[in-house]
């Protein structure tokens, strides 16, 4: 019964994991967090779902063009409303940033109405693995493998390429950085674009499941902020055990202490958490000079 | 509380020694000059006394009462300023309202009275607001009263900070660079400004500064530390010509 | 705003001080002539611009001037509601005590919430008092036998000193709450509890050094603001008449965060200017249905990018190039 319940943990841990991963890559090296993320990713989720739907377009096209889409909306939002707001105060930023969140919400509700689609996958009719005698999805399988294949892609990215380790410098320091020939706004519209790509696959991943509609991310960018923060904003590993943690816990607590009350007894731990260790479980503190 | 005493003080920071067992005291009425070659650990030492860093080892004393387990507001109520090296004024405010700030302690009404704004507030404030007119004259600062700190020349803010350490009814005075980023006549009214404090208020002031010349014209005694240690205390005269200071600034001749 | 006071005395003849004044006075003699010349939705509207204006200068406090995010507040407002419905309906405690009381309760809350909070910044304060906003939604909606639940509890009209409160005595009422509240803001901003708040935002190690305890300034600001924020919830229960737990989540929280942005951070006109802002633009847009949503949410951007000092920071600059 547990192992039931903890694989189910995970499962939708998982998915706030996808979304926790995009805001850490933005918040690590442009030291933004994008309350925004979430409805970035619904726009481009609804993008697919209009390509396939009056296109007719095959799912792995939609997709793949959706992914780009979600490149370049965060390349545009990073050039339109961030770029102006680097180097000034971090509350700003995140004010413009729910700014934003309504924006993106509001504009879809005007495009695409307030009703709820369906989403395919095309993992949906695949019988479920079971292991240990427990079934788990092909979906959530999936979702944990292309996290894990995401968090690993970065990581090379940033520890091996020029490029990646460009971001890693203007995250530290930004007029080393430049001295050195790194240009900050590049930089931040290269962190940004990762940021919407890596959203857009967690919108397509997670649609299926919770079903498309406006208030997709809504619920899912607070619990991937709070998985983050759990498990520390400043890694991806962080971020990623952070959020399977929050997945697990809510449904141990949804089962063992009342269904309705889950969601504020991971609340209730989190920040326990954090009155403990300021900066989440896995968190350092990270000083950034300018 | 008339004696601010450091007394075998280290501060280790996660394997980075930055202080080793630094003892040495200051009077009232004394200037005594802090210096050593960047990374010595000046501005750490400025942190402990000021309730910033905590010592791993050691206690800093101010008369019978110690300062180092105390928070930084505590000291600061205590008597002891501190001007940083780089002036944080609130931007928003004009100078007037800055230099009211920190009149802070002096002001005694509670936030009921505060929010009826009752006469005794009222009072207060006056008293207040002619403190902070008598601080900025003698400063010479008086016209850029009402002007937004941001648009104030480097040397102005410097003065404006310095001005709020007075405004704090303090015994001792720290100070971290204060003539970096000033002209020579700015610098030379600032040291008139400290001597003047030493004479008619018989501050203790300890300043940690790279230029020679003005420390040792300023200061009775110089203390130097070097990689967190200190290696001499004494007369300026006397300490300038110590070949370990020498060699900590400037390096080991190359054939010794 | 005793900077703002002075850099307007420096810069501004005389005559503009008397211009201000007697603007204050307009704006209140037909503030309380309002009932006369608007019908009852118009009143309705009103009052509830007062009775977010109450929210927005609270929170100004702890965002505007000590620089602390919250995304708790509806749910102090909630619980300022919800304490005051059920005071005066099962406890029968008149109804001005019980508004007084609710608040009272709510600032504790208020002040319990801010210890953990004193540590952390940015999106972990943020996340921290969203947690807060949650549990607390949780608890109003879970508390079945107290609260009436996920039903929400229905309120017949208040009465004070035996006489019912209608409509109009609602509108005074929170006329007269928004006055005083105004009042008491505009005596903090000018004493050393507002002084102290804008330095901790700035630095705390420089408030260390001036002797202000920045911990103690800061539960002080979740106080205030949460005080300000119950008493709106307070009137606001009587003025729908019907409340639940729904309307008090995250969503609320960003409104009012918004009221205060775009209405100009830190300052005390801006908290007015901004409340109002929120209930018109709804109303001026009707039937559009997202397009209140994307107004705010535009704003909120243009706000942050292009005019740090809101709507109320903007008039002012209109207001002095007019008369200098």
């Amino acid at each position: 019964m547990i192992a039931n319940l903890v694989v189910g943990g995970l499962a939708a841990g998982c998915l706030y994991a996808m979304v926790g991963i995009a805001i850490v890559i933005v918040l690590n090296i442009t030291d933004i967090a994008n309350f925004a993320q979430g409805e970035m990713a619904m726009l481009a989720t609804f993008f697919a779902y209009w390509l396939m739907d009056s296109l007719g377009l095959p799912w792995w096209q939609a997709v793949s063009i959706a992914i780009v889409f979600g490149l370049v909306e965060g390349i545009v939002i990073q050039q339109v409303v961030i770029r102006p707001l680097i180097g000034g105060p971090v509350l700003s930023a995140i004010i413009a940033t729910l700014g934003l969140n309504v924006v993106l919400n509001s504009l879809a509700g005007m495009i695409w109405g307030h009703q709820t689609y369906t989403f395919p996958s095309p993992f949906a009719f695949s019988a479920p693995f079971v292991i240990g005698g427990v079934p788990i999805a092909v979906d959530s399988v999936v979702n944990i493998a292309v996290g894990l294949v995401i968090i690993i892609a970065m990581t090379l990215f940033l520890r091996f390429s020029w490029t990646g380790l460009g971001l890693r410098a203007a995250s530290q320091n930004h007029t080393v950085a430049r001295l050195m020939g790194v240009s900050i706004t590049r930089t931040s519209a290269i962190a940004w674009g990762l940021g919407g790509l890596v959203g857009a696959v967690a919108g397509v991943l997670v649609a299926p499941s919770l079903f498309l509609d406006t208030n997709l991310m809504g619920a899912l960018l607070i619990k991937a902020f709070a998985g983050g923060v759990l498990g520390g904003l400043n890694s991806l590993i962080g971020v990623f055990l952070g959020c399977l943690a929050l997945g697990v816990t809510e449904n141990l607590a949804s089962a063992y202490v009342s269904p309705s009350f889950a969601e504020a007894t991971t609340f209730i731990i989190i920040i326990a958490v954090l009155t403990v260790r300021p900066e989440g479980i896995f968190g350092r503190i990270r000083v950034r000079k300018a | 509380m008339t004696h601010l005493a450091i007394e075998d003080v280290s501060v280790d920071f996660g394997g980075i020694h930055a202080l080793r067992g630094v003892g040495f005291g200051l009077e009232a009425g004394s200037i005594v000059g802090l210096i050593g070659p960047n990374g010595a650990g000046k501005s750490t030492l400025l942190n402990c006394i000021s309730g910033i860093t905590r010592p791993t080892a050691g206690r800093v004393w101010l008369g019978d009462a110690v300062l180092s387990t105390m928070s930084s507001a505590a000291v600061a109520r205590c008597g002891i300023g501190r001007v940083f090296q780089h002036p944080e004024l609130v931007a928003e405010l004009s100078v007037h309202d800055n230099l009211l700030v920190a009149c802070h302690c002096s002001l005694h009404y509670g936030l009921f009275s505060e929010l009826l704004r009752l006469p005794d507030v009222r009072r207060q404030e006056r008293a207040a607001a002619k403190r902070v007119s008598t601080v900025l004259s003698r400063l010479g600062i008086a016209d850029s009263a009402g002007a937004r700190v941001g648009s104030l020349p480097y040397g102005h803010r410097k003065l404006v900070d310095l001005g709020r350490a007075l405004l704090m009814n303090i015994r001792f005075l720290l100070l971290d660079e204060p003539i970096a980023g000033l002209n020579d006549a700015e610098i030379s009214r600032l040291r008139e400004i400290l001597l003047a404090l030493r004479r008619e208020f018989g501050l203790g002031i300890l300043v940690v500064e790279h230029n020679m010349p003005f420390v040792s014209g300023l200061c009775d005694r110089l203390v130097v530390l070097d990689l967190g240690q200190l290696i001499a205390n004494g007369p300026p005269a006397e300490v300038l010509g110590d070949a370990r200071v020498m060699s900590s600034y400037l390096g080991e001749a190359l054939d010794a | 705003m005793s900077a703002a006071a002075d850099i307007v005395r420096a810069s501004l003849p005389r005559a503009s001080w008397s211009w201000g004044a007697a603007l204050v006075g307009i704006c209140f003699v037909l503030a309380c002539g309002a009932p006369l010349g608007v019908n009852g939705y118009g009143l309705y509207l009103l009052t509830l611009t007062g009775i977010f204006a109450l929210v927005a200068l609270g929170l100004n406090f702890l965002t505007g001037y000590a620089g602390q995010i919250s995304l708790c507040h509806a749910s102090f407002f909630g619980v300022g509601a919800y304490a005051t419905a059920i005071l005066t309906q099962k406890a029968g405690v008149p109804y001005l005590l019980a508004l007084l009381s609710g608040a009272l309760f709510t600032t504790a809350i208020g002040a319990i919430v801010a210890v953990p909070a004193l540590r952390l910044r940015n999106i972990y304060l943020a996340i921290a008092t969203l947690g807060f906003g949650v549990v607390l939604q949780k608890i109003i909606f879970e508390w079945r036998s107290l609260t009436g639940g996920g039903g929400g509890l229905a309120l017949a009209a208040p009465s004070i000193a035996g006489h019912e409160v209608g409509a109009t005595g609602l509108y005074y009422l929170t006329l007269a709450v928004m006055s005083a509240g105004l009042f008491g803001a505009w005596n903090v901003s000018r004493g050393r509890t507002g002084r102290a708040l804008l330095v901790i935002k700035d630095s705390e190690i420089a408030a260390g050094s001036l002797g202000i305890h920045a911990a103690r300034y800061k539960v002080t600001a979740f106080a205030i603001s949460a005080f300000y924020a119950a008493i709106a919830g307070g009137l606001f229960a009587y003025l729908v008449r019907y409340i639940n737990p729904e309307s008090f989540g995250v969503g609320l929280s960003i409104s009012f965060l918004s009221m205060v942005v775009i209405g100009g951070l830190g300052t005390i006109g801006g908290s007015i200017v901004g409340a109002a802002f929120y209930v018109i633009v709804p109303e001026l847009l009707r039937g559009i249905k997202d397009a209140p949503g994307l107004v705010f949410g535009l704003l909120l951007v243009v706000v942050m990018v292009f005019m740090p000092q809101g709507l109320w920071g903007m008039m002012r600059r209109l207001g002095r190039g007019s008369v200098g």
